[in-house]
């Protein structure tokens, strides 16, 4: 009788847990198919042909690639993408250099002024970064740094205080056991040693993580690009061009350009994203655990 | 090892400074010597433009650019033209008035903000005689502050009229608010019409007779208002609006025409109209609607769009950007647009010719512009104190709800003025003088014993005036405290002088110049 | 009120203990405020002490020091000179020439700092108004500049910072050739640059990593908010940009309008706006961080395959710029969108529109604020799912395994193990995404604009004020926004962001136990 007691729970337990595991699947595949919708109503208005604005309509009543040649052939659009792509790696590079910098110092190294540096920026970091725009504006006006200028003038704004952006690094840095530190500085190697030989080839999932953070700024950035820009067509990125097409005299004609815009942008920089995913998820975890 | 980071950073900002003190500039006006607008012009100028962000405009633009080379020897223009849209060109200009473009085109409602901004050079005194002479008197008027034409008028187009589908929509109830709103509900199609924009939303308050009129100052500070939006009439336009927004067929997107049977929207949206309704498009004047018994024809602003030039620190080049305006905007150019654009002429000449005559859309809207009023110059932050008027006709349920938002604009409205106690003891002359039309107060100075004296303003027979104080007509005088205007009898160069015992007793003289 | 010893506490049944501890949390509230103030003066005893201590060194080292000490009180790196400190030496020399040079030429520091009136209300910043100059000749006016405010006060804001970084320097190098004199008079080497140098990639390499970060956050976070807390006591406008109208101090006069509850004041819409921000920011936070933490308990539960299928899947929404999936998501909700349109002609949604007279989800102030928090779900969770996989991935699995032998249900695994440890860990991470949400501009511009109108207050300093509003989205139209670009409101609007983040983390880490001590962690 015991015997059999236990086998018929033993089975109604595997059996709950494929009952479980069922509904687990359905609940994901039902996530899956809501987040994945709108990128799939984004291609379908791309193929869109002869439509004035929205049609309400998810499938196009006529198929076509009219929106995609219209982008390349009647617009700026091929010069946005070179522009943002190059503000992407110029981004990559400086803004990494920077995040590192200051995640290793405040995470490995131990000074004075470090707890004030912290607290300097947790405070910093409260007021609406929004507002220093004005100001930069001015100034990277006055210095030539705006309209045609502007990729370089907005590389520098991604970057010069990119260093506030160092928790999740940090917290990466804060995982690598630092017995390791100690074990080098014991065979006579400087800090710096340490820093480049020890702990970067630990980091590859950071750095990758870094960099593709700062790849992706430039392209989703709209409010801040808009302003530096200012309505320069040479000196456009993607995201400032393709929003002047909602204007109030150009959306009918161009909301469907609009989306095949979006697809393009979309390509690449989803294709870096699932390329480095492993790092991304792995930089994350690892820096968030740490917070 | 101690702080040389920190040094070094400081010096590096030093002379960061150092480098960055602007060089003194000192431009040299020549003064005086005689007008003579044939002084040699020629030489390169490089200039930036900002015209419509539409398809080929700026194309266009270069080849007019090229004609005016051909048609001024020696003058060599390199152009830089950005399309940025017209609506808010204006906002971005006033911006950073120091690096916007040499020349930009924008909406007139953006005028005012413009010349307080001093984003406007205006015209030179020939140039503002053939402006006036060439461009009809709206377009005129819309391009002047305190009686000073400051930008170029390029077309008179800039208003709303109504498409719709003549399929559902017989002519005859074309003419009536409520048979459109249950033609709309009965073949489920909607009624797209903008309320939750002013300058959409004022239509129905024009219709029902009211009025908002703002005075500016010569500096282009708004200094009052003169709005009667909060009255029994205010409250008819209210009902009426609730009439649509409260329907089931309304909405408030009329940028787009999915399922629409009726847009009101303007020229820009002619070829988006004419791929929606195909064979069925038809385009006419706002309808009617019945209030009380009373049936109120809908009005509209009449706009327009105008070309700015920016002040120049160099006179030369200057001149070249008003000569070169003013050719972009003469009728041959206007008809060049209008002919690939269907941008409606505000050039008296171009709007004689047939083809102008025979446009469907420029016919709805020249209908239209019947009940149209001249949008004038109205304060900047009035368009969002407006636009919730459209949204309140839609949220109340009853008539009180209707007056609550009617106070609460007047209170919104009331707010944009607080003036300083100089501001509100400062007198001023107002009238329909000096190209003005009791929209502008001329500043008078206080003489410090009761006498109070204006600059010399040139005044023709028969233009009115009163004094008042404030920019309010709470103390006021004409030919007596709160009296008739004074009346000028003939044409000269005048002061006006107010003494004034600091009640209801002064007197207004006019004291000629010279 | 009493704090019970641990025997005495475990002696409470439930019900007792969840009161204690209630009890105890509200009554510790007057004590954390008690203890910010005393931490408050004590930062100012510290401070005032510090000074006294300052100011009594340089005293003593003026009366003890020798005559190349005493010199390098005028000439600045004189003593690092005499002590061979030569690189040095000449550094701070140059930067002494430096600040005197930049201070007395003509439009140098001197000249900004007058120009600038410096809060005295009325007063313009700057003094030469530009202004049009008729030129007979070519018949056209000529704009001579004048002075642009912008460039007075950030000039005039960079000089001050000189004259502190001046002070400073001018501190530091009479330290150096004090503690020089010293070592020699103790007979020991003294630093070369050659060790200098050696010692940024060894001891002070911190020096070396921080330095570019550093002047970067300084030159492009610091000055900019300084600088805009000043335009916070100025009338800085569209119609008083600096360059073509000066603009002038008024005061407070921006501050009180802010607290202005009458007509005109700002008072009752920024109310609302906190209220709903807060709300927002609230539910945004939670619900993201819950819902994101069930996905990924989902997703790596034992036995579901392609658990990178899924996870790719929610992450591809990352990769998308958010201006392009939010605009056409909010399009779907509209009246005529496909979503709207079919969710519209429910029977009781349709009923709803109707009585109410709105056409679309989004004319609903209660719908709208449901829509956007719905739909910052579908942002927030892909980043919750990733960094709470790597936490589960970290939970011991004895622990499972221990309670699942106790007779453990999920459900009970989940609200004793996994959730505390979670929040645990995460509390920081939270606090961080909840003042990120405070501030987060993107979803509802993109989303609903701010809209509806909200009819009950209508607009406030020419700005209508939406039901979807947050602070955030407010200032920016006030800056740039239709109407006049009142950078001055914009100003003190940051300002009380500012406040109001900063009350909150005073609160949140006071709660939380796992954000005081980050060394705990290593």
């Amino acid at each position: 009788m015991k015997n059999k007691t236990i086998q018929k729970s033993g089975l109604g337990a595997r059996a709950s847990r494929r009952i479980g595991n069922t509904i687990i699947y359905i609940i994901l595949t039902i996530i899956t198919l809501v987040w994945l919708f709108p990128f799939f109503g984004i291609v379908m208005e791309s193929f869109k042909v002869n439509v004035t604005g929205m049609d309400g309509e998810l499938f196009p009543e006529k198929w076509g690639l009219d929106n995609y040649t219209r982008l390349f052939n009647d617009t700026d659009f091929l010069k946005w993408f070179l522009n943002t792509a190059l503000m992407g790696v110029a981004t990559a590079f400086f803004q990494t250099l920077f995040v590192l910098s200051m995640s290793y110092a405040l995470s490995r190294l131990r000074f004075k002024a470090r707890k004030p540096l912290m607290n300097l920026m947790l405070i910093l970091g409260m007021f609406p970064g929004f507002l220093t725009m004005i100001l930069i504006y001015k100034v990277f006006s006055e210095a030539g740094l705006t309209m045609q200028m502007a990729p370089v003038g907005l590389v520098i704004v991604y970057c010069a205080s990119s260093g506030m952006g160092y928790y999740i690094s940090k917290g990466f840095f804060d995982t690598i056991p630092k017995t390791l530190d100690e074990a080098a500085r014991v065979d006579g190697a400087t800090r710096m040693q340490v820093f480049y030989k020890v702990i970067m080839p630990l980091s590859g999932s950071i750095v990758i993580y870094t960099i593709l953070m700062g790849f992706m700024a430039p392209w989703g950035d709209f409010m801040l690009a808009s302003y530096i820009i200012h309505e320069n067509s040479q000196g456009m990125s993607v995201a400032v061009g393709m929003y002047e097409w909602l204007s109030k005299t150009m959306l009918n004609t161009n909301y469907t350009m609009f989306c095949a815009a979006g697809v393009i942008v979309a390509i690449p920089v989803t294709a870096v994203f699932l390329g480095l995913q492993k790092y991304y998820v792995e930089g994350v975890t690892g820096g968030a655990v740490k917070g | 090892m101690k702080k040389i980071i920190a040094l070094v950073l400081v010096l590096v900002m030093a002379l960061g400074i150092v480098a960055c003190a602007p060089a003194t500039e000192t431009p040299t006006p020549t003064t005086g010597g005689t007008t003579n607008t044939g002084s040699d012009l020629s030489g390169t100028y490089d200039i930036t433009m900002w015209v419509s962000e539409i398809d080929g405009v700026a194309a266009l633009t270069q080849e007019m650019i090229d004609a005016f080379e051909a048609a001024n020897p020696g003058i060599v223009i390199n152009a830089q033209i950005e399309g940025v849209t017209e609506a808010d060109a204006g906002s971005k200009v006033v911006a950073d008035v120091a690096s916007a473009p040499d020349i930009y085109c924008f909406a007139q409602d953006q005028l005012a903000r413009l010349v307080q901004a001093a984003a406007l050079a205006a015209p030179g005194q020939k140039a503002q005689a053939t402006i006036k002479a060439n461009n009809d008197a709206g377009s005129v008027a819309a391009a002047s502050v305190a009686g000073t034409i400051y930008a170029y008028p390029m077309t008179s187009d800039n208003g709303y009229y109504m498409y719709y589908d003549k399929s559902i929509i017989s002519d005859e109830d074309a003419e009536s608010l409520e048979k459109i709103i249950a033609a709309c509900e009965a073949n489920n199609v909607k009624f797209r019409y903008a309320l939750e924009n002013a300058w959409y939303t004022a239509s129905f308050f024009f219709a029902t007779g009211c009025k908002s009129n703002w005075s500016m100052n010569e500096a282009g500070e708004f200094t009052s208002v003169d709005d009667d939006f909060n009255s029994a009439a205010g409250l008819a336009a209210m009902k009426g609006m609730q009439k649509l927004a409260q329907s089931t067929c309304y909405d408030s997107n009329a940028d787009i025409f999915t399922d629409a049977g009726v847009v009101i929207t303007g020229i820009w949206n002619a070829n988006a109209a004419a791929d929606h309704f195909g064979e069925n498009l038809g385009a006419t004047d706002l309808p009617s609607f019945e209030v009380d018994g009373t049936s109120y024809h809908l009005g509209s602003y009449t706009g327009n769009k105008l070309m700015g030039v920016k002040p120049q620190t160099d006179a030369k080049k200057a001149a070249v950007l008003s000569q070169l305006a003013q050719f972009l905007t003469n009728e041959e150019n206007q008809m060049k647009r209008y002919e690939k654009y269907q941008w409606g002429p505000s050039n008296k000449a171009a709007q004689a010719s047939e083809s102008v005559q025979a446009n469907t859309s420029l016919a709805a809207l020249a209908k239209q512009n019947e009940y149209g009023q001249p949008q004038g110059q109205i304060h900047g932050s009035w368009w969002d104190i407006a636009k919730v008027l459209g949204a309140d006709a839609k949220a109340a349920a009853d008539d009180a709800a209707l007056q609550t938002a009617l106070d609460n604009y007047t209170t919104a409205i009331s707010g944009l003025f607080s003036m300083t106690e100089d501001q509100k003891n400062a007198w001023g002359v107002i009238g329909n003088i000096c190209n003005t039309n009791w929209d502008t107060d001329f500043a008078m100075t206080d003489n410090g014993d009761g006498t109070y004296i204006s600059e010399v303003l040139e005044l023709k027979a028969g233009e009115e005036f009163k004094v008042r104080q404030g920019a309010s007509w709470d103390v006021n005088f004409g030919v007596e405290f709160n009296g008739a205007n004074i009346v000028v009898e003939a044409d000269g160069k005048y002061q006006v002088k107010l003494t004034w015992d600091g009640a209801q007793t002064g007197t207004v003289e006019l004291i000629p110049a010279e | 009120m009493r704090k019970l010893t641990d025997l005495e506490y475990l002696k409470l049944n439930k019900f007792q203990a969840f009161i204690y501890n209630l009890k105890r949390f509200f009554c510790a509230i007057p004590g954390w405020f008690l203890n910010l103030f005393l931490a408050i003066g004590r930062f100012f005893v510290k401070c005032g002490v510090a000074i006294k201590d300052e100011f009594v060194d340089i005293g003593t080292t003026f009366i003890k020091g020798n005559w190349a000490v005493k010199t390098s009180f005028l000439v600045f790196g004189f003593g690092n000179l005499f002590y061979g400190q030569i690189a040095r030496g000449l550094l701070f020399l140059l930067f002494e020439i430096v600040f005197f040079g930049y201070m007395f030429v003509p439009s140098g520091g001197i000249y900004w700092l007058s120009k600038g009136h410096w809060f005295q209300a009325g007063a313009t910043v700057g003094s030469v108004q530009g202004s049009f100059q008729y030129d007979a000749i070519y018949d056209t006016d000529v704009w001579v500049p004048g002075d642009d405010s912008v460039k007075v006060m950030l000039y005039g804001l960079l000089t001050i910072v000189f004259i502190i970084a001046f002070i400073y320097t001018w501190r530091l190098q009479v330290k150096q050739c004090r503690i020089c004199m010293d070592i020699t008079a103790q007979g020991k080497r003294i630093k070369s640059g050659k060790d200098d140098l050696k010692s940024l990639v060894d001891d002070q390499f911190h020096k070396t990593l921080l330095a570019l970060p550093v002047v970067g956050i300084l030159l492009f976070t610091v000055l900019p908010i300084i600088y805009m807390i000043l335009v916070a006591f100025t009338s800085y406008d569209a119609a008083h940009d600096g360059y073509s109208n000066l603009f002038s101090w008024v005061g407070l006069k921006n501050f009180n309008e802010l607290t202005d509850f009458g007509n005109g004041g700002l008072g009752l819409a920024f109310g609302e706006i906190l209220s709903w921000t807060l709300m927002w920011s609230l539910f945004a936070t939670f619900t993201n961080y819950f819902l994101g933490m069930f996905v990924a308990i989902m997703i790596n539960k034992k036995g579901i395959k392609l658990k990178k299928f899924w996870r790719t899947a929610l992450v591809m929404t990352i990769a998308i710029p958010q201006f392009v999936s939010l605009l056409y998501v909010s399009k779907l909700f509209d009246s005529s969108g496909i979503i709207g349109e079919s969710l519209g002609s429910i029977p009781f949604i349709k009923n709803y529109l109707e009585t109410n007279h709105y056409i679309s989800l989004w004319d609903s102030p209660t719908v709208a604020r449901a829509l956007v928090i719905i739909l910052n779900i579908w942002v927030g969770i892909p980043y919750v799912m990733l960094q709470a996989t790597g936490i589960l991935m970290n939970i011991p699995a004895d622990l499972y395994e221990s309670s699942r032998v106790d007779g453990a249900s999920p459900f009970q695994q989940y609200v004793k193990i996994t959730l505390p440890y979670m929040l645990f860990v995460t509390g920081p991470a939270l606090l961080t995404s909840f003042v990120g949400n405070l501030n987060n501009f993107n979803v509802i511009y993109l989303l609903s604009s701010g809209n509806p109108i909200n009819t009950q207050i209508g607009s406030a300093g020419g700005v209508s004020v939406g039901h979807t509003d947050l602070l955030i989205t407010w200032l920016y139209k006030m800056a740039l926004g239709s109407g006049e670009s009142r950078y001055y409101t914009a100003s003190v609007i940051g300002i009380l962001i500012f406040v109001v983040c900063a009350v909150l983390s005073l609160i949140i880490y006071n709660v939380i136990p796992s954000t005081k001590n980050e060394e705990d962690y290593q």
